[in-house]
């Protein structure tokens, strides 16, 4: 049902229910808002979309319409000036939002919140994009009635945490932040404390503002109120460059816009001074998690390559490009089609697409070191083109498996939270709990490490072969196998969590056939996401890249030359380091000198996202560009164009000059990206809510996208029919199965060198449950001892009862040499 | 032509043999500017030798020849410059580009920058053309004290101390 | 500890809200912290916040808004001015300072005998009556309103007798 309306004379027809100001928004009429914001349920607390509502009169007798004299309907005026925030739109209404009564009403509103805002905008880092002064100049008056002296005092600096700095002056109460807290993020840790002119913003977690997402309330503040630690005093809005560019942390890809100056610390070159969202309604919305916004300082790091650096007796000494090029060309000719290429998917398509021709003309092998399987499967089986998370509804349903999307991917975790609340059936499996869990229809537990049984019992309900009846599971999975074959569409989330490769391989496939199931392939909404560890790993996939199943001392037995980029597998397991040291060639390509290239006989120095164009894919499958943001750091190169000068030398023929001709090689070579181009990438449309233009008190401080909302693959379809595969088997034996469990904060280069987020980053301990506690008997500050493969470490450990039985939790990446789930002896440590 | 007209300029010539001369013997003698002219810029100091500038950066945005550079950071009570909470780390002025219009006064909040009265600006190279913060700096006057300094807590909290009323 | 020392009344309070609608129970278990601790600190927060399965900061912001839970420790008895708008035009703002002064304390602060805190709130929609107060001791809370220094004097002088403060209470009332 649609309603018409005029609004300052001019007919407007919208859905029925929208609010008067998304309604003046759309025909292009800016109602002046602090509270209210499109993302959020209106609240009507600041009172400056203030409008003169006539509505048609009707006989109370009868509830027939009164005309007028000439026939139309009699418009009734009401005697005040109503909220257009809070109130939806009627048949027949005449709005009026630009008369003399509205005007002046919202005059008198702003002059009542300047009674005691500060008159610091020349030092407040929103002055220049501030809602609040742009809605003063429009609407305020050029005097105050307030005697400035009787203005109220108080903290200026008042940190909520490490992340977020609160001025108590500047905040007019309008309850965004909070309420994106509470409504849109699920975590209400800052609340409203005291009442009236008194009311403060406080928050009592532990650290301060303790949630991924921040961040985003300093967007939509629409006063300086909330800052961000990163960008405090940093730069004035109005001297910021802008680039797009896409978060390489996740694989969900949200679109950033990195905020550019030149800074006299770089030598007068630019830095980034920010990182903001970047609107994409199908991708990230306007949201970005806290280790995107403030995880970007490892790109000016002091210890970031600057020239290459080639083994001289023993020792590796900086050399030319040159001499580190032909020694490195040496290595690789000599061994050929032994030689192997390691990436990983932190790299971009152009970097993957090279380096898997330079490996493919030498004979040799391209393998991807993040060790999950699944991306052939998500070639055909990915979601459908026009899949958006925000879309689902309520009769759809998604299904996440062995992963935890708020450590692992931010945005994906509230976007199904969202969802969840408009009513799509979400259903979570896995071995613990997790903040998923909350807002699941269906909360399936399985055994540590048993994911694939799970999701075999729920392939088996939804007409799988009649042979997977062992795996019939519990009422909770029973009951979820029902919710997802009733569903309209599906959507299959599946991780790594508590499984090696074989596992992720059986998951995969068991989670194709339940997409399979009713036809669904290849329909938007439906199909296959993998949580990858990495920002392009399925790029990586889509390239030709594949992992080894048996693990990377397999891939290095036998071979000669390595050549790794962006990888550091003996930084991540020191026990590694043994078949590296045995390559006659190891040849390393990284933003740093890592455990791997301190072995290695060349060090190529690459470059930082910050610095480069080029394609990321991510999990969903949308193919999206990167644009450079600032110069390249001096002696760098792009990773494509050292795979490029390195193949030259190798007389082979790779594309050197620029990325959009490497994506045109792509765009000819690589099946799911036959024709596509740059130019497809940059395609725009209009988006709702509009953000970042002139009336930033609407959206907040988000940028608009003009640089591509990025092409969603199609997947092939099912093709030959694909065959289940039993999970594989757990080797018993010992006391407990050790589950690395993803964390966002965890030890990696990219936090290690961002000293922001440093406070929080998990600590390495094991993570135990109370009752395993006391049955090894352990004191509450000692440490264990655990041993697996003659190997032994020493932990603190902590507890927590969402630990399953039989098993033992520790932080990925945060110092222990494990990525596969492994069964451990746990014991006490003397000492 | 008529010899009377020569003699009458030649008389004139006499006369002024025995005016004062108007020429200053530059740079010996220096011509006194007026109240108003507009010289080489300075950043003012308050009596206790804070800063007036806060690095607001407006003196960049409306310089009308982009010769003014700013980049601010944040006071602390042990390491304070200015009042309030911002002072300027980095303050460039290059006096090349600059065409000495006073817009920058005119946009400061502070009254921290003035063109002042110096117009005796010349330089050997580009370079030497760029004035930083610490050539514009005026010294700490008589009473106050030099920049940074160590400041009571809550004392110097507001960039603008005791403003009295802007109406 | 709350939920040893008063397993029962939790329960009961509990009992009387839907089983998936714990949070509404917050306000009576804010008062029998209160109860028992005197004042809600933060631990007393935390503690009322994890029987009903709200963060701290929730329910922090409710013990910020009504002036019947204190976070901060006073005396025996809090005599809470409203100085909102309307009040303070009929010299409720005044009055306020002028009693302070009287007690010579400053505003939020208890008298040295422990006896008094003077507090300013905000709305106790009773404007009419301004300048009014609250005064909340042992026995409850009551409204004293057209309040004069006088009239406030004397009453505060009649709590500070020991013995008579249920007597000040009755008179002040009627």
């Amino acid at each position: 049902m649609s309603v018409t309306l005029t609004i300052d004379g001019t007919e407007v027809t919208v859905p029925e229910g929208t609010l008067l100001v998304d309604a003046a928004k759309r025909r292009g009429t800016d109602v002046p808002v602090f509270c209210y914001h499109p993302k959020m349920k209106p609240v009507g607390m600041c009172r400056v979309c203030l409008v003169e509502i006539g509505r048609p009169a009707r006989d109370r007798a009868t509830g027939e319409s009164l005309l007028d004299e000439s026939g139309d309907p009699l418009i009734q005026f009401g005697p005040n000036l109503e909220t257009a925030c809070t109130i939806t739109v009627g048949q027949g209404w005449q709005v009026r939002v630009s008369s003399e009564k509205a005007i002046q009403g919202r005059k008198e509103i702003v002059e009542y919140l300047l009674t005691s805002h500060p008159l610091d905008c020349p030092i407040c880092d929103k002055g220049g994009e501030c809602p609040l002064q742009d809605l003063t100049m429009g609407h305020g008056s050029g005097e105050s009635r307030f005697l400035f002296d009787d203005k109220i005092r108080l903290a200026k600096r008042y940190p909520l945490g490490e992340l977020i700095f609160l001025d108590r002056e500047r905040c007019i109460q309008c309850a965004r932040c909070t309420r994106f807290q509470d409504e849109i993020v699920g975590d209400p840790v800052i609340g409203f404390y005291e009442r009236g002119r008194r009311l403060e913003i406080v928050t009592y977690s532990d650290p301060g503002f303790d949630s991924y997402f921040s961040g985003n309330t300093t967007d939509i503040c629409p006063v300086g109120a909330l800052t961000t630690a990163d960008f405090r005093f940093g730069a004035r809005p109005w001297e910021l460059n802008s680039a797009a560019s896409i978060c390489p942390h996740c694989p969900v890809g949200c679109n950033l816009t990195l905020s550019t100056r030149r800074e006299a610390s770089n030598a007068g070159r630019d830095v980034v001074k920010r990182v903001m969202p970047r609107q994409n309604e199908q991708v990230n919305e306007i949201w970005i998690c806290d280790k995107g916004r403030f995880v970007h300082h490892y790109a000016r790091s002091p210890e970031r390559l600057t020239s290459p650096r080639v083994r001289k007796n023993g020792k590796l000494v900086k050399a030319s490009w040159n001499e580190a090029l032909t020694r490195a060309a040496e290595g690789l000719k000599g061994a050929a089609s032994s030689a192997v290429g390691i990436a990983s998917g932190r790299l971009m398509n152009e970097d993957l697409f090279n380096l898997k021709e330079l490996m493919a003309a030498l004979g040799g092998r391209a393998i991807l070191v993040d060790s999950m399987a699944g991306g052939n499967l998500i070639q055909r089986y990915g979601v459908g083109v026009g899949s958006n998370l925000g879309s689902l509804g309520k009769r759809d349903a998604v299904l996440v498996i062995a992963a935890d999307l708020h450590e692992e991917a931010p945005i994906w975790w509230l976007r199904l939270k969202q969802a969840a609340e408009r009513g799509t059936t979400l259903i979570v499996a896995n071995a613990r709990a997790t903040r998923l869990d909350d807002y699941a229809k269906h909360r399936v537990r399985y055994g540590p490490g048993e994911a694939v049984q799970a999701a075999l019992g729920l392939l088996h309900l939804n007409g799988g072969d009649p042979e997977l009846a062992r795996f019939e599971g519990d009422r909770a999975l029973k009951s979820a196998a029902r919710a997802i074959k009733r569903a309209r569409n599906v959507t299959i989330f599946f991780g790594q969590e508590g499984l090696n490769y074989a596992g992720t391989e059986a998951l995969a496939r068991a989670c194709a056939l339940i997409t399979e199931s009713k036809g669904r392939v290849g329909k938007s909404n439906n199909g296959l996401v993998a949580v990858w560890p990495r920002a392009n790993t399925q790029g990586a996939w889509d390239m030709g890249l594949r992992p080894e199943p048996a693990g990377l001392h397999r891939a290095l037995a036998g071979a000669v030359a390595a050549y790794i980029v962006a990888a550091d597998p003996v930084g991540d397991d020191p026990a590694a380091a043994a078949p590296f040291e045995k390559l006659s060639t190891l040849i390393v390509q990284d933003l740093f000198l890592t455990a791997t290239a301190e072995l290695a006989d060349v060090v190529l120095p690459a470059q930082a996202f910050v610095e480069r164009a080029g394609t990321f894919t991510s999990g969903e499958r949308r193919v999206q560009r990167l644009y450079p943001a600032v110069g390249a750091l001096a002696g760098s190169l792009p990773d494509w164009k050292i795979v490029a000068n390195l193949a030259h030398r190798l007389e082979v023929d790779l594309e050197d000059k620029a990325a959009p001709l490497v994506f045109e090689r792509i765009a000819a070579a690589v099946p799911d990206y036959l024709g596509l181009s740059y130019d497809d990438l940059a395609a725009v449309e209009p988006q709702w809510p509009e953000v970042g233009g002139a009336d930033l008190y609407f959206g907040g401080t988000a940028y608009a996208n003009k640089q591509g909302l990025g092409v969603q693959l199609a997947p092939r379809g099912a093709g030959r029919p694909l065959k289940w595969k039993a999970p594989p088997r757990a080797s018993a034996g010992k006391d407990l199965l050790l589950t690395p469990v993803t964390v966002l904060y965890d030890r990696g280069s990219a936090l290690r060198h961002s000293r922001l987020l440093e406070g929080r980053i998990a600590p390495l301990q094991l993570i135990l449950h109370p009752d395993e506690i006391e049955r090894l008997g352990l004191s509450e500050a000692g440490e264990v001892e655990i041993s697996w493969d003659g190997r032994s470490e020493r932990l603190k450990f902590a507890a927590s009862t969402d630990v399953p039985p039989g098993s033992a939790l520790v932080p990925r990446g945060a110092g222990l040499a494990l990525s596969d789930p492994t069964p451990v002896t746990v014991r006490r440590s003397n000492s | 032509m008529n010899p009377l007209e020569l003699l009458r300029g030649l008389a004139t010539t006499l006369s002024m043999m025995f005016e004062r001369p108007v020429t200053y013997q530059y740079p010996e003698i220096k011509r006194p500017v007026r109240e108003r002219f507009k010289g080489r810029h300075e950043l003012k100091r308050y009596d206790n030798g804070l800063e007036k500038c806060i690095g607001c950066s407006l003196c960049a945005a409306a310089c009308p020849a982009d010769a003014i550079f700013v980049e601010s950071a944040e006071n602390t009570d042990e390491e304070r410059y200015s009042p309030g909470e911002r002072y300027a780390s980095t303050y460039e002025i290059n006096m090349l580009r600059c065409i000495f219009c006073g817009y920058c006064e005119d946009a400061c909040p502070t009254e921290a920058i003035v063109l002042e009265h110096n117009y005796e600006l010349s330089f050997t190279n580009r370079r030497d053309a760029i004035y930083t913060r610490d050539m514009l700096l005026v010294p700490a006057p008589e009473h106050g004290r030099p920049t940074p300094m160590v400041t009571a807590p809550r004392e110097f909290d507001r960039s603008i101390p005791e403003m009295a009323d802007p109406q | 500890m709350l939920a040893e020392n008063y397993t029962q009344e939790i329960e009961a309070i509990l009992a009387k809200y839907p089983s998936d609608q714990k949070r509404s129970a917050v306000m009576p278990l804010l008062f029998l912290a209160q109860r028992e601790y005197g004042t809600l600190t933060n631990e007393a927060i935390t503690e009322v916040g994890e029987l009903i399965g709200l963060q701290t900061t929730e329910v922090a912001s409710l013990v910020g808004f009504y002036s019947l839970y204190h976070d901060r420790p006073g005396g025996k008895y809090r005599i809470q001015v409203c100085t909102d708008l309307p009040c303070a035009l009929k010299g409720a703002q005044a009055f306020a300072d002028e009693l302070c002064e009287k007690l010579d304390i400053e505003m939020g602060e208890t008298t040295p005998d422990g006896q008094v805190t003077i507090e300013q709130v905000m709305c106790l929609a009773a404007c009419d009556r301004a300048p009014l107060f609250q005064l909340q001791g042992p026995n409850g809370f009551r409204y004293h309103e057209d309040q004069s220094i006088g009239s406030a004097m004397a009453l505060i002088e009649s709590l500070r007798v020991r013995g008579q403060v249920d007597r000040a209470h009755r008179l002040t009332a009627s």
